[in-house]
């Protein structure tokens, strides 16, 4: 497993609203059925001292820390109060953030990414479904149902593709290590080229699916990255140019980051693609 | 969102960047009354958003004489499919020479890219790919207020010292705007100075409300209804209406119609959370489309409740056919619901997108 297992604790931000609420009891649904800590608690300014689905709330994350341990939160903000959250939890000290939360004002992202880099904490998303390792620790709002335990990691920038795939995947016999949702905004916390890195030192870890989409090269810049054997599927192979596809990121600018070259790129680089979903386990056993 | 010239030229302005004359015009006769403050020659500039505005005659040399006729002119022409609505009147620079200048948000860095040209009014591009040293960029995290010095003198090299305070004052328009892009493609020398003589400023969509903007122009009013509703919206020029959770999973579907042969008339993403209300208005808008001659409904989620959705497919009643792939809870519920309806229910994407790919063929 990759940023986290077991023994991990979890802080979730916007913890009272109804997404939190829902997704802090979800998270500890599995954390019991495979054993782990899950979440431990919950933060919202100004509602400490309530419960949530059987977790403690504090005002801060400062506050919460000095009675529960954890390294890791998952944040339910909203998009205006998500920056500010993602830089509390760095300023604490957690090694983790997965943001969920989508339309984030980009300046804000990458404000808080900086300054999460300057104080050593990793930033997964925004606008993403987070993460699941199977069997260890779920981080996010992934439908743990669909995955199984096994030895590959997916990478993707979207949620409810993610989940097809993983589908495909899990219904072939192909179970995951980790399955990484690192976002569909133009500025991301962690991308291929880091998520690829953790999974190298990932025992687990034999052969890795990209899920990219439209817009920019990070997905080219990940497959340069590795060693690791790769299958990718790309989405917007019919997306026009200058238009958004749903996520902010998905966008064909300036004649850059289309679908078409960016999988002639990878291809370049004997990563094999997908022209459809359905065929990525095909792929992979050809891989391994 | 994007700005128009003179709309980026006024908030350029405010920030201190020096800006030609100019003066706003909707008929060509506003024109006659104003030309004195333009100097004896001048030049009109289509305010129409699209890129190669020059070429494509956007933009017409004029003097005093034959000013009133230019503009009528320009105002009677459409550049690439757009209207002339509005005309920028500019007095003519004595440039001496052009660079170019922008700040932008880059993926890869997550950082701002600053980019300095030696070379102006170009394709920054081609620039870049043919002669890199005319091209220097430094990246600059925004959690710095200002560009340092070095950075400046970096992305210079060898241009006049003067453009220095250019470079971070549009630095500073990129931050407190929530830009996106904010350009200044020539950047020019005169002997009075140094003028952005054109200007390109695109905010991001996310960041509207707290930059006072209520209504996104860049959509269509398709495109902004459907916003309303809290859909993403893409219309395309197929004719298979496609309604899918999450953006990925709708692209792919839009893909996948392209791989067995066919194209798809929109992109809905309904977002999290389909219910029954939120299913039905998603069917309404896509039937509405007169190209539409099939919809295919693909969603796929942990918590979607397969017979909300269900209900709100039956409550649209809508004339074309809809095919639908459910994935998620209650599914034999909404198989039920759906079945004996007119409508098709079945288990897989490659399964609804093949059966409407026949079904307009």
């Amino acid at each position: 497993m990759i940023y986290g297992d077991k023994k991990t604790g979890i802080i979730v931000t916007g913890a009272t609203g109804k997404q939190g609420a829902f997704h802090i009891a979800l998270m500890n649904e599995y954390a019991r059925s495979v054993g782990g800590r899950g979440v431990v608690a919950g933060v919202t300014p100004g509602k400490g001292g309530q419960e949530v689905a059987g977790v403690p709330v504090y005002n801060s994350i400062r506050e919460a820390l000095r009675e529960q341990d954890a390294t890791a939160s998952v944040l339910f903000v909203p998009g205006f109060a998500a920056g500010d959250s993602i830089m509390e939890a760095a300023n604490a000290g957690l090694e983790l953030v997965v943001a969920i939360t989508e339309h984030i004002p980009v300046h804000d992202t990458m404000k808080a990414i900086s300054f999460a880099t300057l104080n050593g904490c990793a930033v997964v998303g925004p606008n993403c479904p987070g993460l699941l390792s199977p069997g260890e620790v779920k981080m996010g709002i992934m439908p743990s149902h669909l995955l199984s335990r096994g030895n590959i990691g997916v990478i993707s920038r979207s949620g409810t593709l993610t989940y097809e795939i993983v589908d495909e995947l899990t219904r072939a016999g192909l179970g995951q290590s980790t399955v990484v949702g690192i976002g569909g905004d133009p500025v991301i916390g962690q991308t291929f080229v880091d998520v690829l890195e953790r999974f190298e030192q990932d025992p687990l870890t034999k052969a890795v699916v990209i899920v990219g989409e439209v817009g920019g090269n990070l997905e080219e810049e990940g497959a340069a990255s590795t060693d690791l054997p790769l299958a990718a599927y790309i989405a917007g192979v019919s997306a026009p140019p200058e238009k958004r596809m749903g996520h902010a990121g998905a966008i064909i600018e300036g004649g850059e980051g289309d679908a078409r070259s960016k999988i002639e790129r990878l291809k370049k680089r004997g990563v094999p693609v997908a022209s459809r979903p359905s065929e990525i386990p095909r792929l992979i056993k050809e891989l391994i | 969102m994007k700005f128009l010239e003179y709309e980026a030229k006024k908030i350029f302005s405010e920030y201190g960047i020096p800006v030609p004359k100019s003066v706003l015009i909707r008929t060509p006769e506003e024109l006659s009354g104003q030309m004195d403050r333009l100097g004896s020659e001048f030049v009109l500039k289509a305010q129409v958003d699209v890129g190669g505005r020059g070429k494509a005659g956007g933009i017409l040399m004029a003097d005093r004489k034959n000013g009133v006729a230019t503009a009528k002119e320009l105002f009677g022409k459409t550049i690439k499919c757009l209207p002339v609505r509005e005309v920028l009147a500019e007095e003519r620079l004595p440039i001496q020479h052009e660079y170019y200048l922008s700040v932008a948000v880059d993926r890869s860095t997550k950082e701002a890219l600053v980019l300095f040209a030696d070379a102006g009014g170009v394709d920054i591009e081609s620039l870049a790919k043919n002669s890199p040293d005319a091209v220097r960029r430094v990246s600059i995290p925004l959690l710095m207020h200002d560009l340092p010095p070095f950075m400046i003198r970096d992305l210079l090299g060898k241009a006049p010292k003067e453009i220095g305070p250019v470079i971070n004052k549009l630095y500073r328009v990129f931050c407190e705007k929530d830009a996106i892009l904010a350009e200044i493609n020539p950047l020019v020398t005169t002997p009075a100075g140094v003028f952005a003589a054109d200007a390109k400023l695109i905010i991001d969509d996310n960041a509207l409300g707290r930059q006072g903007i209520t209504a996104n122009r860049d959509l269509t009013e398709r495109e902004r209804e459907a916003e309303k509703h809290g859909f993403s919206y893409v219309e395309l020029d197929g004719s298979i209406g496609v309604i899918g959770n999450g953006a990925g999973l709708t692209m792919a579907t839009l893909d996948l119609i392209e791989f067995y042969g066919s194209q798809a008339a929109n992109f809905l993403d309904v977002g999290g959370g389909a219910e029954q209300e939120r299913v039905m208005q998603a069917v309404k808008l896509v039937a509405a489309v007169p190209s539409v001659k099939v919809i295919v409904v693909n969603l796929l989620g942990g918590i979607t409740r397969c017979d909300e959705v269900a209900r709100g497919i039956i409550q649209a009643d809508v004339s074309q056919p809809v095919i639908v792939r459910l994935a998620g809870t209650n599914e034999e519920e909404g198989r039920k619901l759906l079945d004996g309806k007119g409508y098709r229910m079945l288990n897989t994407m490659d399964q609804v997108v093949k059966a409407a790919v026949e079904a307009v063929q």
